[in-house]
């Protein structure tokens, strides 16, 4: 049982597994480090920071995984659902998260955790039960080689309680697949190569039963903060839509701004785009909505496809299946991304890597610099769906071409060379979402700076999208992208979800994010105190990559975007020229006090942050 | 007197009940008269779909007006012309 803990919305208890000595441990969650780091990834970068030393391998027993909450998560703060993974990625090599959905961190705070460190490496496959007090590591030789659903089915039925909520690794993540997920409920861990950590430990599953609570101080505060959001939400114009089509409402108005990557990026507007937008959608396939936890966004689809070749089931499609298989790859049937949505649940793997690496070997294929004897007799040709969705099954199994796609974007450009690397859109390693950086210069300075690549989580094009700062003007960039990456991470460290933007955002952190961390916390920030505490967080990452080697050369874009401006529409002519990205470094590392030539935090910054412990490994 | 079609998608198509609307604009022939126009013929069902009550403002979005884009922030008095084509590149974000 934890202790009386000073603060409200924590538990005060971290649950410590490690497999390697099968050893399970309940210990006290650090008030100070509560305090300075909040929660979820800020606090899971301060605990891989302290626990892990620099230059592991990823998939080694020495890298650990962390799944954490937020003081918010279980209380009635709307979209407070999420929950953070963390390790040092395989994939980038770097600290990463992977942000889902859904009920499970709920449900292990619930249980009587903050948090779950997962360290070492079981002998053979396991699962981890939890279950209010009782945590066991249990064999899970019978579910190995199981696709998620399958292994979720039988744990079900192992468990005999269908209240339980699940994590668990497919295929790929049991094969230690460099962009392998982890589907948690309704949502999934996507990025950063997660699952493969995951499988390097032999872990197939988590499993939490939780039949506790989550207190506050003062309840009527937080119930009247939970109520003004919910209103937030109904009423705030840029949040509408989602309920009714989801995160695909942004599918057509994209495409006739002239923002919507289409063919490898090679152009940003797709003239097939009719069928695969979320009117589309709607009228062809989405059979109900889900909601996460305490969520009133309700932007999840449930979508069938009840026969023919595409017969699939899925949660989804969201925007990002949309882009990566269909825009991306030029395939315009909302039926055929069900179904490669479906395939990449199946396999456990990330689909937006999936699908960008698919349209990296479709571009090779239109050069001719793949012919069909690389590709196991594929025609890779864009718009060929049936080419794609062969494609996702290689990857899926590692086999003939999908075992070079599996490695992603980067590695793969590596090996085949001949200049592939300038149209592999990725950075940092990590391949490219759908949201375009080409006519925005702060987003542009945020990807490239990100701790993760290719992420708009650690950047959101937004502000300049909606022309609430003019995107024409490259000076001032660098502040508001650190600011934008400050409402982030302080989102990403209380647990809610980034699809709030309008009301947790768009430029900084807002009066609302301070307000329910108030509410639930007790405490009494003002907005210079949660500001510095994100800015403490974002450094303390940063920090992560700069002690693994990473310096100002990686903060990059991809090539394309810098040498090859938008071909058509709208936002003609838009790149981002190499001359322009350095100066916009220059002011984004000036304006957060890092060394311009390194790109590394100074001594300055960090002993003004507190995080004084990092100077010896950076400065 | 401005005649000008305007394209819309997802909430807002469902309440213009069609992807594309012709609108006649009187003078001055701004963007903002259009919008006022929108909201006259629409009613607050339209309103709600751009209008912030939390800020009392038209919601911040790109417009995409011929084959330049404006912003509803920016260049809100910006001219309109008879035969002009107009997109509103919204609601989006998120994914």
């Amino acid at each position: 049982m934890a202790k009386s803990f000073p603060y409200g919305g924590y538990i005060g208890q971290l649950l410590r597994v490690n497999l390697s000595k099968k050893g399970i441990m309940k210990e006290d969650l650090r008030e100070d480090w509560a305090r300075d780091f909040v929660g979820g990834v800020g606090l899971s970068a301060r605990i891989l920071y302290q626990e892990i030393p620099p230059k592991i391998d990823p998939l080694g027993p020495e890298n650990k995984l962390v799944m954490m909450t937020g003081p918010v998560n279980g209380t009635m703060i709307p979209a407070a659902s999420r929950s953070s993974i963390c390790a040092k990625s395989p994939y980038t090599k770097s600290f990463f998260h992977s942000i889902f959905g859904g009920f499970l961190g709920p449900e292990l705070k619930f249980a009587g955790y903050d948090g779950l460190i997962i360290e070492g490496r079981a002998d053979k496959p396991v699962y981890i039960w939890i279950d209010d007090d009782t945590v066991e590591i249990r064999d899970a030789s019978h579910l190995w080689g199981k696709d998620p659903f399958t292994a979720e089915d039988i744990l079900r039925r192992e468990i005999g309680d269908e209240e339980i909520h699940i994590a668990t690794i497919g295929l790929a993540g049991e094969e230690k697949a460099p962009y392998a997920m982890i589907l948690c409920d309704i949502r999934a861990a996507g990025r950063g190569g997660m699952g493969a950590v995951m499988g390097s430990k032999n872990l197939k599953a988590i499993v939490v039963r939780g039949t506790g609570g989550v207190t506050v101080p003062n309840m009527l505060r937080v119930y009247n903060t939970a109520i003004r959001i919910n209103e937030l939400f109904a009423t705030t114009p840029a949040v509408q839509g989602l309920s009714g089509y989801g995160t695909p409402r942004n599918v057509a108005a994209m495409n006739e701004g002239g923002i919507l990557p289409t063919r490898n990026w090679q152009t940003e507007t797709f003239k097939g785009m009719k069928n695969i937008t979320g009117e589309a959608m709607r009228e062809q396939v989405v059979k109900g909505d889900r909601a996460c936890f305490a969520c009133s966004i309700n932007c999840t689809k449930y979508s069938v496809v009840p026969n023919g070749p595409y017969k699939s089931i899925i949660n989804g499609a969201d925007y990002e299946t949309i882009y990566a298989f269909g825009s991306i790859c030029q395939v315009d049937d909302i039926r055929v991304l069900c179904k490669a949505d479906e395939l990449c649940d199946h396999y456990g793997i990330d689909l937006i890597s999936t699908g960008v690496s698919i349209g990296w070997a479709m571009e090779c294929y239109e050069k001719g610099i793949f012919r069909k004897k690389d590709t196991d007799g594929i025609d890779l040709h864009f718009g060929n769906a049936d080419g794609m969705l062969a494609m996702i099954e290689k990857i899926g199994k590692r086999e003939g071409l999908g075992e070079l796609l599996a490695r992603g974007t980067r590695d793969a450009a590596k090996i085949v060379g001949k200049d592939t690397g300038r149209f592999a859109i990725q950075n940092k390693g990590l391949e490219w979402p759908g949201h375009t950086c080409r006519p925005f210069p702060a987003a542009a300075v945020g990807y490239a700076t990100g701790p993760r690549g290719g992420s708009h989580h650690d950047i959101r094009p937004t502000a300049e999208k909606s022309g609430l700062v003019d995107r024409k003007i490259i000076e001032g960039k660098g502040a508001v992208a650190a600011e934008i990456n400050h409402w982030l991470i302080l989102g990403d460290s209380m647990l809610i979800c980034h699809l709030g933007e309008p009301i947790w955002g768009p430029l900084k952190i807002s009066d609302s994010m301070i307000n329910a961390l108030n509410a639930v916390t007790g405490w009494e920030l003002d907005y210079e105190g949660a500001r510095k505490i994100a800015e403490r967080e974002w450094n303390m990452i940063r920090c992560f990559s700069a002690r693994e080697g990473f310096t100002r050369e990686d903060d990059q874009l991809p090539a394309r975007f810098m040498e090859e401006p938008v071909p058509e529409g709208p936002m003609q002519g838009s790149h981002i020229p190499k001359e322009t990205l350095e100066r916009l470094k220059d002011e984004y590392y000036t304006y957060r006090g890092w060394d311009l030539k390194t790109g590394n935090p100074t001594k300055q910054k960090l002993v003004e942050l507190g995080l004084d412990f990092a100077v010896k490994d950076v400065c | 007197m401005a005649r000008v079609k305007v394209k819309s998608f997802s909430v807002i198509r469902d309440v213009l009940g069609s992807e594309v609307v012709e609108i006649e604009v009187n003078e001055p022939q701004t963007v903002r008269r259009l919008f006022d126009e929108l909201v006259r013929r629409y009613g607050q069902a339209f309103k709600d779909k751009i209008w912030d009550p939390n800020t009392g403002q038209m919601a911040p979005f790109l417009i995409k007006l011929n084959e330049s884009m404006i912003s509803s922030t920016l260049d809100i008095d910006h001219q309109i012309n008879n035969g002009d084509e107009i997109a509103i590149i919204f609601p989006i974000g998120g994914g």
